[in-house]
C-alpha cells in the first residue's frame, strides 16, 4: 500500500513576477519540497528525525483523561502531519503534526528546513499566517486560538507590548494554583461535597507547565473549533482586520483582530449541524461555508447575514454516469431529484481556484470537496451572490477516487487523491474555465502534471500502513456530528465521568 | 434514586396544572458537563426563538413583517414576536430564588433565567406558570420565565449583541481543580461573550462564598478590557446586589451558615474605536 499525501501547497516564486516553482506535500510524517520545473525532489523532512523538544511538551494535557492517557504506549509512531500552510510571501512554510506541534519551515532558496517547532497545548486544527508575514493565528480542539510570532522569541527575549492587551489577560487564565478552598469558605453542603470528592482524588493536578514560548490567547470558544480564517476589509480608508472562527457547534463568530481580538462583532448563525469549513470570498463581502449538512451557506459576513444557500445533496452520489468533461445543468430541480440518497454530507475542502473566462480575463471560481465523494464541485463566484431563488450553476468533476487535498499552481490546481494502490499517481490536475457564466472543469495534461511526476515514485511501498489509520487521518470531518439524542462526548476534555460529575443534589432545605 | 419517568408521575400526582411545584421532586445530579452535547434545543440564531411561549402575556399582534436585520431569511416569518426582548439574564438560576424576587420589583422588564439541568428548569417554568396564576389580579410575574440552556456554548443563539442589561452569576459551580478550571462559567474568553450580549453601561453581578472563586471571577473580568469594576459604593446603592445576597438559594445556605458572601459587579464599557 502507498500513503497518500493529505496535505499539499504551492510554493511561489518570491522572485518578482516569478511563477511558482515549488510544491509541499505532506505523505504522513514526511514532507517534501519539489521544484516542479526540474520534476526533482530538492528537499525532505520527516516527524520521525525532527528534534523533538521534549522539555517543551507539558506532561499532562490537562482536560484530556489522564487515564487513558496512560494506558497508551508511548508511541513509536512518528506524528504525522495534518495541516500545512504557507505565509503570504512564500518564504515561509508552517506544519501541525498530531504530536500537536506547530512546526515552520524555512522554504525560500529551494530548501525545507525546520527551524522551529512549539508544542501547543491543544492539537491545532486550523492554522494562518497573517499578512504581516510574521504572526501565525492557530485555533485548537479546546476552542481557543492563539497568535505566535512565526519567527520564535523565548519568553525572556519577548518584548512587553504595552498596547497589546490580549496578551496579558488570557495568560492569566492558569494562576499558580492553591487547594483553593478551606472548609472555611464552603458553607453549603453542595460544595463541601464537591470539595470533598475532589481532595479524595490523590493529589490536585499539577500547576501546568506555562509554555516557554511567546504566545497569546486571543480569543476562545467553548466547543472545538473546525477553521478559523483571517479577512481584511477596508473601512473609511483604513485596512481592519477580522478573525472569524468556525466551530462544531455550529457558530461562525466574527471578532476583531489583534490587539483587540477580545471584541466580538457578530456571529453567522444559521448553520444546523457542525460547521467545518469557511472560505473568503476574494474580491467581495461574501463568506462561504459548509460542514454537515446537505447546502453550502453564503454569508454577507460584514453583516452577519445569510445570503442564500446552495444546494450540493444532488450532486453527491449518481456519479457511475457523468462524463467528467460534461457540464451539470444544476438548475434547482434536477439537483433535488438526483439527491434521492439520504445519506448525511460533510463537507471536507472549499477552495478558490482560478477560473479564466473566454470573454472576461481573470476570474475565480470556489471549489468544494464532500468527504469521501470521488468528486470536486465548481461554482464561480459571480453566482454565489445570486438571491435566492435563483439557480446556481455547480459544475462537476469525478476523480474516481476521494479529494485530500488542493492547491493551485498559476491557473492549474492540483488535486491529492486517495489512492492507496501502489504505482498509481496520487494526483490529478485540473483547470477551471467558465463558459457563459458557467464554470466547466476538466483533467488536463499539463506540464505541471510532469513537473510532480517525481512524487508518484516517492513512499511508493508501506508494509506497515493499514486502512483503518489511514481512514482516521484522512477523513475527519464526518466524526464531528453530534449524535443526537445520546449524551456523547467527542469535545477533547470531555470528562463527565470523574472528579465532581457525580456529586448528588442534596435535599438541604 | 428514582428514574426520571417515575419522578415526573410523582410530581403529576401530588400537583395540578398551575399548583406549585415541590422542589424534592425536581432534584437532579448537582453537575451537568459543559462540554457534552447533552440533548439541548436551541434556536440556530435569536431570530428563531419563540419567546411567546415563555411570556405569552406578551405577545404582539402578528408583525407586520420582521425588521430585524438578522433576519432577511424570511424563515422565521411564521414565530410569534413579543413586544420586547429579554433584557436580564440570570445565568445558572438553579430553583430560580433570584428570578421570583426580581421579578415583581421590575414588572415591565423580561427576566430570564438559564439552567443546564432539565428538572431544575421544568421546576422553575412550573413555578413560573404557578405564580402567574395566583397573581391573576396584579398581572405580576408575567416577566418571568425559564429555558434551559448551556450558556457556556449557546448564549448567542438566544441574545443579539448588546440586548442584555443585566447579566447574573450567583453562586456558580465553583470547579475546584485546577483541570477543571475551563468548566468554570467565567474565563477571559468567556468575557468576550458577555460582553457581546450586554449593552454597554449594563452590569455583570457575581456572587459566590468560595474566596478563590470570587478572586478568580475578580481577576478574569477585570483583566478583561471591556469592564470596568463598579465600585464598593455603588454596590451598597444597587437593590439588586441586595437581592442577589439574599434572595438566591445559595445565598440562604450560606446566611444559614453564617458563611461570607462575595459579590463583584462589572460594568460593560463602550467599545473602543478601531486601531
Ligand atoms: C450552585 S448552583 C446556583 C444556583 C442559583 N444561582 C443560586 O444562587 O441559588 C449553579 C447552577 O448553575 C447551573 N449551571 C452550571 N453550568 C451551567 C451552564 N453551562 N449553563 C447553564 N447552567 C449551568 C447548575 O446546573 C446549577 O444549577
Amino acid at each position: 500500500m502507498q500513503h497518500p499525501y493529505q496535505c499539499i501547497a504551492a510554493v511561489g516564486s518570491t522572485a518578482q513576477g516569478g511563477t511558482n516553482s515549488h510544491f509541499l506535500a505532506a505523505c504522513g510524517h514526511r514532507l517534501v519540497l519539489v521544484d516542479v520545473n526540474d520534476s526533482k525532489i530538492v528537499s525532505e523532512w520527516s516527524s520521525e528525525n525532527a528534534t523533538t523538544n521534549t522539555a517543551e511538551a507539558p506532561e499532562n494535557d490537562d482536560g484530556d483523561r489522564p487515564k487513558k492517557k496512560q494506558k497508551t504506549v508511548p508511541s513509536v509512531k512518528p506524528a504525522n502531519i495534518i495541516k500545512l500552510t504557507v505565509s503570504p510571501d512564500q518564504n515561509h512554510a508552517v506544519a501541525v503534526t498530531d504530536d500537536k506541534y506547530v512546526r515552520v519551515f524555512a522554504v525560500a532558496g529551494g530548501k525545507l528546513e525546520e527551524i522551529s517547532q512549539r508544542c501547543m497545548p491543544k492539537r491545532p486544527c486550523a492554522i494562518q499566517v497573517l499578512p504581516d508575514n510574521a504572526t501565525i493565528i492557530c485555533g485548537d480542539k479546546f476552542g481557543d486560538v492563539y497568535s505566535l510570532p512565526l519567527l520564535p522569541v523565548s519568553i525572556e527575549d519577548a518584548p512587553t507590548e504595552a498596547g497589546a492587551v490580549d496578551s496579558a489577560i488570557l495568560e492569566a487564565d492558569e494562576p499558580a494554583f492553591k487547594p483553593s478552598a478551606t472548609n472555611l469558605t464552603v458553607h453549603t453542603q453542595r460544595n463541601r461535597k464537591a470539595l470533598e470528592a475532589q481532595m479524595q482524588q490523590k493529589a490536585f493536578s499539577a500547576k501546568k507547565e506555562p509554555l516557554k514560548f511567546d504566545h497569546k490567547l486571543l480569543l476562545g470558544h467553548v466547543s472545538m473549533l473546525t477553521d478559523v480564517t483571517f479577512a481584511t476589509r477596508n473601512v473609511d480608508g483604513r485596512e481592519r482586520g477580522y478573525i472569524i472562527t468556525a466551530d462544531r457547534d455550529e457558530h461562525i463568530r466574527v471578532s476583531r483582530g489583534p490587539p483587540q481580538s477580545h471584541i466580538i462583532e457578530g456571529y453567522c448563525l444559521g448553520h444546523t449541524e457542525f460547521v467545518s469549513k469557511v472560505c473568503l470570498i476574494p474580491g467581495t463581502d461574501l463568506l462561504v461555508s459548509g460542514g454537515g449538512e446537505n447546502e453550502l451557506y453564503v454569508w454577507d459576513w460584514p453583516a452577519f447575514r445569510l445570503k442564500r444557500k446552495i444546494q450540493l445533496a444532488g450532486q453527491v452520489g449518481n456519479t457511475a454516469d457523468s462524463n467528467p468533461e460534461a457540464l451539470q445543468q444544476a438548475d434547482g430541480e434536477t439537483v433535488f431529484q438526483a439527491g434521492s440518497s439520504k445519506k448525511d454530507i460533510a463537507v471536507s475542502g472549499l477552495w478558490i481556484v482560478p477560473c479564466p473566462a473566454t470573454n472576461a480575463g481573470a476570474k475565480t471560481a470556489l471549489v468544494v470537496a464532500i468527504e469521501r465523494s470521488p468528486m470536486l464541485l465548481a461554482i464561480p463566484i459571480n453566482q454565489l451572490g445570486l438571491p435566492r431563488g435563483q439557480d446556481v450553476s455547480i459544475a462537476k468533476l469525478d476523480l474516481g477516487h476521494a479529494p485530500l487535498d488542493l492547491a493551485c499552481i498559476g491557473n492549474i490546481a492540483v488535486v491529492s487523491l486517495d489512492i492507496r494502490e501502489e504505482e498509481q499517481s496520487r494526483f490529478q490536475v485540473v483547470q477551471l474555465q467558465e463558459v457563459k457564466e458557467q464554470a466547466v472543469i476538466r483533467s488536463v495534461r499539463d506540464e505541471v502534471e510532469k513537473g510532480l511526476a517525481c512524487l508518484d515514485s516517492f513512499a511508493t511501498a508501506d508494509a506497515s500502513l493499514n486502512e483503518k489509520s489511514l481512514d482516521d487521518l484522512l477523513y475527519t470531518v464526518e466524526n464531528l456530528r453530534k449524535r443526537r439524542g445520546w449524551g456523547d462526548s467527542a469535545k477533547e476534555g470531555d470528562d463527565g465521568q470523574d472528579g465532581d460529575a457525580g456529586v448528588d443534589d442534596v435535599a438541604e432545605d | 434514586m428514582a428514574g426520571p419517568a417515575k419522578k415526573r408521575q410523582k410530581r403529576e400526582d401530588n400537583r395540578q396544572e398551575g399548583q406549585m411545584p415541590q422542589k424534592k421532586f425536581y432534584r437532579q445530579r448537582a453537575h451537568a458537563n459543559p462540554f457534552s452535547d447533552h440533548d439541548l434545543t436551541y434556536p440556530s440564531c435569536p431570530a428563531a426563538m419563540d419567546w411567546s411561549q415563555h411570556f405569552p402575556a406578551f405577545t404582539v399582534a402578528k408583525a407586520v413583517s420582521s425588521t430585524d436585520a438578522l433576519d432577511n431569511d424570511h424563515e422565521h416569518e411564521n414565530i410569534q414576536q413579543i413586544s420586547q426582548q429579554v433584557a436580564v439574564a440570570d445565568i445558572g438560576c438553579g430553583f430560580g430564588g433570584l428570578l421570583f424576587a426580581l421579578a415583581p420589583k421590575m414588572p415591565k422588564t423580561l427576566i430570564l433565567g438559564l439552567e443546564i439541568r432539565t428538572s431544575v428548569t421544568e421546576f422553575v417554568q412550573e413555578k413560573a406558570k404557578a405564580l402567574r396564576n395566583q397573581n391573576g389580579d396584579s398581572g405580576l410575574y408575567q416577566n418571568v420565565s425559564c429555558i434551559r440552556a448551556n450558556t457556556m456554548k449557546f448564549l448567542p443563539n438566544f441574545f443579539t449583541k448588546g440586548q442584555l442589561e443585566k447579566i447574573f452569576l450567583c453562586f456558580p459551580d465553583p470547579h475546584f481543580k485546577a483541570r477543571k478550571h475551563k468548566a468554570r462559567i467565567v474565563s477571559t474568553t468567556l468575557a468576550s461573550e458577555y460582553a457581546y450580549v450586554m449593552k454597554p453601561g449594563g452590569n455583570v453581578y457575581t456572587i459566590t462564598d468560595v474566596e478563590d472563586l470570587h478572586l478568580w471571577m475578580a481577576e478574569h473580568f477585570e483583566a478583561h478590557p471591556s469592564f470596568e469594576r463598579v465600585s464598593d459604593e455603588e454596590l451598597e446603592r444597587d437593590e439588586c446586589v441586595q437581592t442577589m445576597r439574599t434572595e438566591t438559594e445559595e445565598g440562604k445556605k450560606v446566611e444559614r451558615n453564617n458563611g461570607t458572601k462575595y459579590v463583584v459587579v462589572f460594568r460593560r464599557l463602550e467599545d473602543p474605536p478601531w486601531p
